[in-house]
């Protein structure tokens, strides 16, 4: 006899299927309905070291919009960008919240985390006389949370903030709290479907959705930005563009596609208008752990080979190989000069002289 | 007049030898312009390159993998390891003739602790290569490899640096096989050596250098 599927369980498949492949729009009745039923937990946003260019983004989502976003899917408690209430009244808020559903809601951390000087770098709000920093409040709120959602590459992985020399130390989210259950929403920014859908798979299934080494959901990054690009067929011809605006691929311009995880090429920015390549920039990579490490708009990084000095690979192995061809060219000449090359090998004049 | 000949390299180890030679200048070759497409223009299109680059990479693999384990199997291992203590022991005279202070070396086996160094640093690096190589082939499988070893970028720097090492290795071990004398050259591809071909000196219980009787098998 077939497993009996209840249809609450079938509409929980089909909305898992319907956020992977970005239709979150047809997501909110049927979260709305569980908001209704009182199960869903709450949202707080914290942001630390960013540029809020992740909270921008989460704005331009477009289905559903952000007006039903706010609304009915998700019941957002503190977010520092959109929230009317300022001050003590949305401190105090954020902390009634977070003894109210202890252990239940969910936290999203937008930016990186300064450790600097017991985090005294960035500041986000005051509580009874004293300041509160993002470390502090990740640390506490963070120990207190069902899940953590890191949205952004700072908060992910430390991105921008924590690039070198890295001032400020910063941290990605991962290197302060332990033992939370951490999904890496990445991106510089991330797309809105990236963020609704990775918290809408939260709130509906309770549960972290199958992540992969970099702690980022397979979903939305299984597959590299090369494989689905526009001007793949260009990079397979071999047609490579010399500078910006030209036609062919920008792989000699410094694009990162081949290494970067995401899906950009197919969901498309900006509610399916374009994306970065196909407007004529070069993917950054962004959604990688290592970024902004690496040189933007050149294909390799230069090699530090000694103190303010930087050679390409090419230049130290042409180096290399010249001094071996003048080692060589010396060496025969030492061959030919002692007798060890030419007609006295054969006759083996030297043997037993020495 | 025959030369009284002998068996230096058997059929299998000179088949591997020339099966990995042919893959590894390949992937040179096609590495080179899958690396700069603009300036090094020897393929018609990157897709002729890359798909070149991939067949001669599995003929690589299996070649290593196989050559390891006849290695193994035919106890040509001891020919090729370098042994850490008793391999830098022998260094400085190998050095001393190379450096044409010495005029004869003593004999080592059948080869010197040099290309034995060298030797088992190729299949060193070929194994890199081959790790490396698939984490680049498929970076959505092997990601976690790739952030071991500190991204992308960086398993392509790698990947590619080891690529240099390669070819300027390929040009000393071409270099030393011709200065020690054509037999040599020859005896990769006939696996011949002529019997009395002058491996190095012996040196008997008083401390007295004889030559060698036999080259390959004292």
């Amino acid at each position: 006899m077939a497993t009996k599927l209840s249809r609450r369980d079938f509409m929980r498949a089909a909305a898992g299927s319907a956020v992977a492949v970005s239709l979150a729009g047809y997501l909110s009745p049927y979260i709305a309905e569980a908001a209704e039923a009182g199960e869903l937990p709450p949202v707080i946003w914290l942001t630390g070291g960013a540029c809020s260019g992740c909270a921008i983004s989460l704005l331009n989502c477009q289905d559903p919009d952000i007006e039903d976003l706010l609304l009915k899917v998700i019941s957002l408690r503190f977010q520092d960008n959109v929230m009317a209430a300022q001050g003590e009244l949305a401190i105090k808020a954020l902390y009634d919240t977070v003894e109210q559903y202890s252990g239940k809601f969910v936290l999203v951390v937008e930016g990186s985390i300064q450790v600097k000087e017991n985090g005294i770098y960035c500041v986000i709000g005051e509580r009874e006389g004293h300041e509160i920093t993002m470390l502090e409040a990740v640390k506490d709120i963070g120990s207190q949370a069902a899940a953590i959602i890191n949205v952004g590459t700072c908060s992910a992985y430390g991105g921008l903030p924590a690039a070198d020399p890295n001032p400020s130390e910063s941290r990605s989210v991962a290197d302060v709290v332990k033992g939370k259950p951490i999904i890496n929403v990445a991106g510089c920014p991330p797309h809105p479907d990236w963020i609704v859908g990775t918290i809408a798979h939260y709130l509906l299934f309770k549960d972290i959705p199958e992540l992969d080494s970099a702690g980022r959901p397979k979903m939305f990054y299984g597959r590299i930005i090369h494989e689905n690009c526009q001007r793949r067929q260009y990079f397979d011809n071999g047609i490579f563009a010399k500078t910006f605006g030209e036609m062919g691929c920008m792989l000699e311009l410094g694009c990162k596609g081949p290494i970067a995880h995401c899906d950009s090429t197919t969901r498309l920015w900006n509610g399916g208008v374009n994306w970065c390549v196909q407007c004529g920039g070069v993917c950054i990579a962004c959604t990688e752990p290592q970024f902004p490490n690496w040189p933007i708009y050149e294909r390799m990084a230069e090699m530090p080979i000694g103190p303010a000095t930087t050679a390409t690979v090419d230049q130290i192995g042409f180096v290399l190989g010249g001094a071996a061809l003048l080692g060589i060219g010396a060496h025969l000449a030492g061959n030919v000069a002692t007798g060890r090359i030419g007609s006295s090998k054969d006759h083996e004049k030297e043997e037993g002289d020495n | 007049m025959i030369k009284k000949m002998e068996l230096r390299h058997p059929l299998w180890l000179r088949l591997l030898h020339w099966s990995n030679m042919i893959s590894i200048a390949m992937l040179c070759l096609t590495g080179f312009y899958i690396h700069a497409p603009g300036s090094f223009r020897l393929f018609a299109s990157m897709d002729n390159a890359r798909t070149a680059h991939f067949a001669f990479a599995m003929v690589l693999v299996f070649g290593v993998v196989i050559r390891i384990y006849l290695a193994i199997v035919k106890k040509d291992w001891t020919n090729i390891v370098f042994h850490p203590i008793e391999d830098t022991k022998k260094l400085p005279s190998m050095i001393k003739y190379y450096l044409f202070l010495a005029k004869d070396h003593p004999y080592y086996g059948k080869y010197n602790p040099g290309q034995k160094g060298m030797y088992t640093a190729v299949y060193i690096m070929a194994l890199f290569q081959v790790l490396t190589g698939f984490i680049l082939y498929k970076p959505e499988f092997f990601t976690s490899w790739a952030y071991f070893f500190g991204g992308y970028l960086v398993v392509r720097i790698l990947h590619y640096i080891v690529t240099w090492i390669f070819l300027l290795m390929v040009l000393v071990h071409v270099y030393l096989d011709v200065a020690e004398g054509i037999p040599v050259l020859k005896s990769i591809v006939t696996g011949k050596i002529p019997a009395d071909f002058h491996h190095g000196y012996h040196v008997d219980e008083k401390g007295r250098k004889i030559k060698a009787e036999k080259g390959v098998s004292a």
